[in-house]
């Protein structure tokens, strides 16, 4: 394993409530972000909200939480962008633009750093 | 005066495509929601200088022929259905077509997923996702160097490799215990175009050059958790040549088969790439009737890079290939031409060294300089031209500027 088994994760997932889950896998977090799964279990299709690639907190969601380096997925998420062969996530500038996307949009996940309270969302657990 | 003329509409031609791209940009920077258009584009200028070959120019000057823009959109019509079409415009020299080409169009049916599964039919004019840079091969934000390895990614065959008018399968797997797997599978033909055959064949060339059917396939895997990505390819294609009345050749047919071994190492600092490939190339008539050649190329790349910080990336690669695996000095090609093309046309190697710097998320240099030995990889290659590369050792240096969204 890339960075040891951490089990205390800085940065929260979060989703629309539509997304319909409790938990995540650390496996099904990366699936999702470097978009191989497209769609929860329960059929709605994963809208995915990001800050950009310099952001502290996209750096340690992606180090900490996913296992890889930002770079990785940047180099996924451009090479379907450019090829056609699919669609990158939305960059947002900030964490409470990044909550007001995931409150609105149908099967939107997202992550925060950092803010005691969050309504409105589904806050994932994040299982090994 | 008409020179002046020229110049004037290639500069407003590149202005309006400039400010077309940032009104596109300052739409995309809007896009907040689950909006189903995404546009997104990038511009690239920048300046190369060879010598000691034809690589990009004939005379050897400072050429700024190193222009790349592109424009991209993809729709997504419902939940299991999107388009999406990008259009480029390169300038390359002698490397390839100055024009605006439309590099994909097509339309993408989900047609399955689950949390294990995926399986994607595209449909149009598909982009070659098979190579490990052959999607991104003219995104120059989203390629290693400004001047790829030209074993694998000969700039001459760009509009040929870059994809084709048919049909392609994209399947993905994962599995919490082996990892990830992709399969891909696709078949289409490229259209080529007067000025494609003048690059490959030489302007000696009257006739018509056309591309059959292909067949590509790729097959990459991802250990669980793993740094490590490999990858195996496979290409199978055919071109039939018809000659004109007075033309300089015949009619002839080319066989090209195309296959290679990947492996990418992703570390937080360190990057390493290698490329290992094999290639058919089997000529039929095209120089007279009865002329046959079935040659066995190899070639392998090594890269390394490495990422002192958030901003600076150093690299460095060294690319080798032979058109002929049994000929490797090349020593055959030029008995059989009777001393006409001189052996290093039967290899090509090149060292480089370079680097990349973010100036910011979107705006980045490359730069880099190459060290060649050999000229396998000049164009024409049907014809090479042995005039103009003269000599077995010649070098460049390139600077590119670019900027996307």
């Amino acid at each position: 394993m890339l960075f040891g088994s951490p089990t205390i994760y800085a940065v929260d997932v979060i989703t629309n409530i539509t997304a319909d889950t409790a938990s995540v896998t650390t496996t099904q977090l990366r699936r999702i972000y470097s978009m191989r799964q497209v769609k929860w279990a329960n059929g709605v299709p994963i809208t995915i909200f990001v800050l950009s690639s310099t952001h502290t907190t996209h750096q340690k969601f992606c180090k900490e939480t996913l296992h890889l380096f930002p770079y990785q997925l940047d180099r996924i998420w451009n090479k379907l962008t450019f090829s056609g062969m699919g669609i990158a996530p939305t960059v947002v500038k900030t964490e409470e633009e990044l909550i007001k996307a995931v409150k609105s949009t149908t099967g939107a996940i997202g992550y925060i750093e950092n803010i005691d309270e969050v309504s409105d969302v589904n806050l994932l657990k994040i299982d090994e | 005066m008409s020179i002046c003329l020229k110049l004037m509409n290639k500069m407003s031609y590149r202005l309006m495509c400039l400010s077309a791209l940032f009104t596109f940009n300052a739409i995309a920077q809007d896009d907040y929601s689950a909006e189903p258009l995404k546009i997104h584009g990038f511009v690239a200028q920048g300046a190369i200088d060879v010598d000691g070959s034809n690589f990009v120019n004939n005379d050897g000057e400072l050429s700024f022929k190193l222009t790349e823009i592109g424009l991209n959109t993809s729709y997504q019509i419902s939940d299991d259905f999107r388009f999406a079409a990008q259009a480029v415009f390169l300038n390359g020299g002698n490397r390839y077509n100055e024009g605006i080409r439309v590099d994909y169009f097509l339309m993408d049916w989900n047609a399955y997923s689950s949390e294990q599964w995926q399986a994607n039919l595209f449909v149009g004019r598909i982009k070659n996702t098979h190579w490990l840079h052959s999607s991104t091969r003219d995104i120059p934000f989203a390629r290693p160097s400004i001047i790829l390895p030209q074993g694998a990614y000969f700039d001459g065959f760009r509009d040929i490799a870059v994809g084709g008018d048919g049909a392609a399968l994209k399947l993905t797997y994962n599995n919490d215990e082996y990892g990830e797997f992709d399969f891909n599978f696709s078949r289409g033909k490229s259209p080529i175009n007067r000025d494609d055959a003048e690059v490959i064949l030489s302007k000696l060339a009257q006739g018509n050059i056309e591309h059959g059917l292909d067949a590509q396939a790729s097959f990459y895997w991802r250990p669980v958790f793993s740094q490590w990505k490999f990858g195996l390819t496979l290409l199978d294609s055919e071109f039939n040549y018809k000659s004109e009345i007075l033309d300089f050749f015949v009619d002839g047919r080319f066989v090209f088969q195309f296959y290679t071994m990947n492996a990418l190492y992703e570390g937080e600092q360190w990057e390493f790439t290698t490329e290992l490939l094999q290639t058919r190339f089997k000529t039929e008539g095209f120089y007279v009737p009865q002329f046959g050649q079935d040659n066995l190329g190899q070639g392998s790349s090594f890269q390394l890079r490495y990422k002192i910080d958030q901003k600076l990336t150093l690299i460095s690669r060294y690319d080798i290939f032979y058109t002929d695996k049994d000929d490797k000095n090349g020593r055959k090609l030029e008995s059989r031409s009777n001393g006409l093309v001189p052996n290093y046309f039967g290899y090509q190697h090149d060292a480089m060294l370079g680097f990349s710097y973010d100036f910011a998320d979107d705006f980045r240099v490359n730069a880099e300089y190459h060290w060649v030995e050999g000229a396998a990889r000049l164009n024409p290659i049907v014809l090479p031209n042995s005039l103009v590369n003269n000599k077995e050792r010649w070098d460049m240096w390139a600077v590119q500027f670019m900027y996307w969204f």
